[in-house]
């Protein structure tokens, strides 16, 4: 953990100060289960609401973004090329079929020339199941391997560094799109609303549903109803905020159970996933969700098969893993974007670890996928197939994928309104 | 804010049509636009009271008594006394600092206390300054520059190298030299380890400490500089790292000339001759502070977080002062600080820090700064000293609005006095108190609201309300 630069979640990046946030945000935690078995039996506020809310809007983007820059080439690793093996004498991961490396070091195949590392396995079912597409060598046009930079751009939807709009491309989309009043449509779970919801104007962000209570009584409550007319930012924020509070209050999140025995890690990814599947869950109106996994910037140390990376890889995978068997066959209405700002050095520093690169996979989760494949142009690894600096490169915009999910999956006819000035051509990953 | 803004949707087009919900069902090609681009919401249209909005501007916000005194100076004579910022600090202030273990710079056997313990004592010198502090600007710079050369006290030892930094780097140069502030941080074991210069040896240099030096502390980027130059600056700072050695001064800044790169290096179109040593550092950093991006970049950002807006004119005033002045903090500030502008200038919401510090002003409020406290900043999502990246706690309202609901929990238990360790003043109306008049934009509901209203209720409706976010 010590080396866990700018981690948003785990131990490491918890907010320290008085013991008893953290306390309270475990102790709920370790008694949810016990407390209220039945969640969804007859009579509790959720039966009614599924029983009278038909779905505000039946398709469902959740977003994960891995900030920090994440190492791809060890997360969907070429192993048919030598040249990996070449730039990362210590880094790289055995090929699937390397003898002289010990079974759970290697990685997981997919298609006789990518496989997954070993602490991804979680999601190799899914890939097999058609439920997980990887666009790899993807990303953006950011020259400037800046994390705020690089994030800046894809969160706002350009192309590069300062070019393009100012507002978020998931509020582009929400606001192209309309037609769902819901105060839940767009959620961010965390301090803050990220920079892809900038502009829209029903996110929210909160740091779990489950402590999200106003205290002082209904007096209070009223009180602030009444002053939180939503005129201008803040009052709309806080209008929106009770609407919210209202909508939880019918929901109980608290006592929501996972179904086929779906086994979330007890993770900040983990319980934001089980969350959102709650919300999924409960037909609440949910449009987008949005949940960071920090520390990624593995200059130091990364690891190999295991380590830091890979503590971080089994985080994600087991999340997602836990995420895609509680919803069941739900998850045909949910598409999971798991993406970063940038991807990392090809060869190994001498630190152990890797620099700041270019190209990355970006992982598509969900329903309505045609096959499992690894997709995209491979730029390949050799010396001269890489970029001046050694990077992979980037041969799949990223917003090639996310324009793909938006029209399929979400119902969006105008892409270049979310995309402005992107015309790119699409992988067809999803079925029409 | 980039320049790409006024393409699309300008906060004004919605202050005249209302309000988004508004754009959305009225007029078709006004809708349209905003579908396709939406900006941030409107701001609110009402009035600030204008030396209300100065002190919280310059300041933590007004205490009891502030409001008249300010107005008997004149807003520009009482800015220049800010500017000077030689009040003594209180004594009872000053006890309560020296108490703190983190207060005893340099102490080694600071790492000998569990580090949560430690960032509990940096929060609470932090609080009970702002709270408390007689130098109203002083305390909003170091906000400020504690921001921006943000160290994540989360990272490694970060959490015991804080406290130092805290003091010798940001508060002793808060409004110093641009120069001796960026000089001392590059040589703070805080920074130095934070952005990894302890990794940073001749056969493999490592870029982090280099890049964020450009990017986020002089030139800004678009500043000028090249991949290349991150990677000879990286050079320079070769073998700058952290005296581990036995018997030595253990976590002071050392220099170690077998790991530094001595060859010949080019920053910036400047040569740096082979055989520098540890004068490489102090030359970049000459190169740095002298070059105007520097002074545009950072003038740029005081624009932005004291009057929330670009101001183009103001920027490039305060930027010319800046090369002028060779970075004087002080000169800068004076022209930035215009009260004319400052009171033109479009309404900012709070950050957590700034909230919770100007309630306890506001109401005469006393607080110990601990753990009762600050677990409404967490709440909030400002805990002091825990943004992981090296760019400091965002000030754009967008960042901030996503996340009411502590704003308003923490209201109900200050006005009613169930903050451990904090208690409340005997100010039980802000407005009346230090507003002189209620501000006017949504305080027709609030007044309403208040009505038949116990006090306490009354004041967390008041701390609680849109006017009291936004400054």
């Amino acid at each position: 953990m010590k080396n866990e630069w700018w981690s948003c979640d785990g131990g490491g990046g918890r907010p320290v100060g008085p013991g008893q946030v953290i306390a309270s945000r475990r102790s709920v935690l370790l008694t949810a289960g016990s407390l209220l078995a039945g969640w969804a039996g007859a009579g509790s506020a959720l039966a009614n609401l599924t029983l009278t809310d038909k779905p505000v809007h039946d398709r469902i983007m959740v977003v994960i973004f891995m900030r920090g820059g994440a190492d791809g080439l060890n997360m969907v690793v070429p192993y048919a090329e030598s040249a990996y093996y070449r730039a990362r004498p210590t880094l790289a991961i055995a090929a699937p079929n390397d003898s002289s490396a010990k079974a759970a070091s290697r990685t997981i195949d997919l298609n006789g020339f990518f496989g997954l590392h070993p602490s991804l396995a979680p999601i190799h079912d899914l890939y097999s199941e058609g439920a997980l597409d990887i666009v790899h060598a993807c990303g953006s046009n950011d020259q400037t391997r800046s994390h705020f930079e690089a994030m800046s751009t894809v969160e706002r939807g350009a192309a590069r560094d300062h070019n393009g709009p100012a507002s978020g491309w998931l509020a582009r989309h929400l606001a192209a799109t309309g037609g769902n009043d819901s105060p839940l449509r767009a959620v961010a779970f965390g301090d803050t609303v990220p920079d892809a919801l900038r502009g829209a104007p029903q996110a929210i962000a909160v740091q779990s549903l489950d402590d999200f209570t106003l205290q002082g009584g209904p007096l209070y409550e009223a009180g602030l109803r009444e002053i939180y007319g939503g005129k201008d930012a803040i009052g709309h924020a806080g209008e929106q905020t009770l609407a919210v509070l209202t909508k939880l209050r019918d929901l109980d999140p608290k006592s929501y159970k996972p179904s086929n025995n779906a086994n979330y890690p007890k993770s900040d990814l983990g319980e934001g996933l089980r969350q959102v599947a709650c919300l999924v869950r409960s037909n609440v109106g949910l449009e987008v969700a949005c949940l960071d996994k920090g520390g990624w910037d593995t200059h130091v140390a990364q690891g190999a098969d295991t380590g830091w990376q890979a503590s971080l890889m089994t985080d994600l995978a087991s999340s997602i893993r836990a995420f895609m068997d509680d919803l069941g066959p739900l998850k045909n209405r949910v598409t999971l974007v798991a993406m970063s700002e940038f991807g990392r050095r090809v060869a190994e520093n001498a630190g152990l670890g890797t620099d700041h690169g270019r190209g990355g996979p970006v992982f598509v989760f969900g329903g309505g996928l045609k096959k499992p494949g690894v997709f995209g142009t491979w730029p390949g690894l050799a010396p001269d197939q890489l970029d001046e600096v050694g990077d992979l490169r980037v041969q799949t915009d990223y917003r090639t994928v996310l324009s793909e999910v938006l029209e399929t999956r979400l119902g969006c006819d105008d892409t270049a309104a979310v995309f402005p000035g992107f015309v790119g051509p699409r992988l067809g990953l999803f079925q029409a | 804010m980039n320049k790409e803004t006024t393409r699309f949707l300008s906060r004004r087009d919605c202050l005249t049509v209302g309000s988004a919900a508004a754009l959305l069902a009225g007029c078709a090609p006004i809708a349209r636009r905003f579908v396709t681009h939406p900006e941030d919401l409107p701001l609110p249209t009402g009035d600030i009271h204008p030396t209300v909005r100065l002190l919280n501007r310059t300041g933590f916000g007004p205490r009891p008594g502030d409001v008249a005194r300010v107005e008997k100076t004149g807003h520009a004579a009482y800015i220049d006394s800010l500017l000077k910022a030689d009040i003594p600090e209180d004594l009872g202030l000053q006890m309560q600092l020296q108490r703190l273990d983190v207060g005893q710079i340099d102490d080694p056997d600071i790492e000998d206390l569990p580090r949560a313990e430690v960032i509990r004592q940096l929060q609470q010198a932090a609080i009970l300054q702002a709270v408390y502090g007689a130098n109203p600007l002083k305390e909003r710079m170091v906000d400020f520059w504690t921001n921006h050369f943000n160290v994540y006290a989360l990272k490694g030892d970060s959490a015991f190298r804080k406290g130092g930094d805290e003091r010798a780097v940001i508060r002793d140069h808060a409004l110093g030299n641009f120069g001796d502030l960026v000089r001392s941080s590059s040589r703070s074991p805080a920074m130095i380890a934070f952005l990894d210069n302890t990794q940073n040896f001749k056969l493999h240099p490592n870029e982090n400490y280099a890049r964020e030096l450009m990017e986020l502390h002089t030139l800004g980027i678009g500043g000028g500089y090249t991949q290349k130059d991150v990677q000879e600056v990286a050079r320079c700072f070769t073998g700058w790292t952290i005296e581990t050695r036995f018997l030595r001064p253990k976590g002071k800044i050392r220099f170690d000339p077998d790991l530094h790169d001595d060859g010949r290096k080019t920053v910036l179109g400047h040569t740096i001759p082979a055989g520098g040593g540890e004068k490489d550092a102090q030359l970049v950093l000459n190169i740095l502070c002298a070059h105007p991006s520097t002074a545009h970049f950072i003038s740029a950002k005081l624009v932005r977080y004291f009057h929330g807006q670009e101001d183009s004119a103001l920027i490039s005033r305060a930027a010319d002062e800046f090369s002028k002045s060779s970075g004087d903090i002080p000169s800068v500030l004076r022209v930035i600080l215009d009260p004319v502008r400052l009171g033109a200038s479009p309404p900012i919401v709070k950050r957590p820090f700034h909230l919770i510090a100007s309630a306890l002003r506001a109401t005469g409020g006393d607080t110990d700064g601990n753990n009762g406290i600050q677990k409404h900043l967490i709440d909030m999502g400002e805990p002091l000293y825990q943004w992981p990246m090296p760019d400091g706690y965002p000030v754009k309202t967008t960042a901030w609005t996503g996340s009411m609901l502590p704003r308003f929990n923490f209201a109900q238990a200050y006005a009613t006095d169930s903050i451990p360790g904090t208690s409340l003043g005997s100010v039980k109306d802000p407005f009346i108190s230090s507003h002189q008049r209620r501000p006017q934009d949504s305080d027709g509901l609030l007044l309403n609201a208040l009505r038949g209203k116990k006090p306490e209720q009354a004041l967390a409706l008041c701390l609680a309300a849109p006017s009291f976010q936004w400054y």
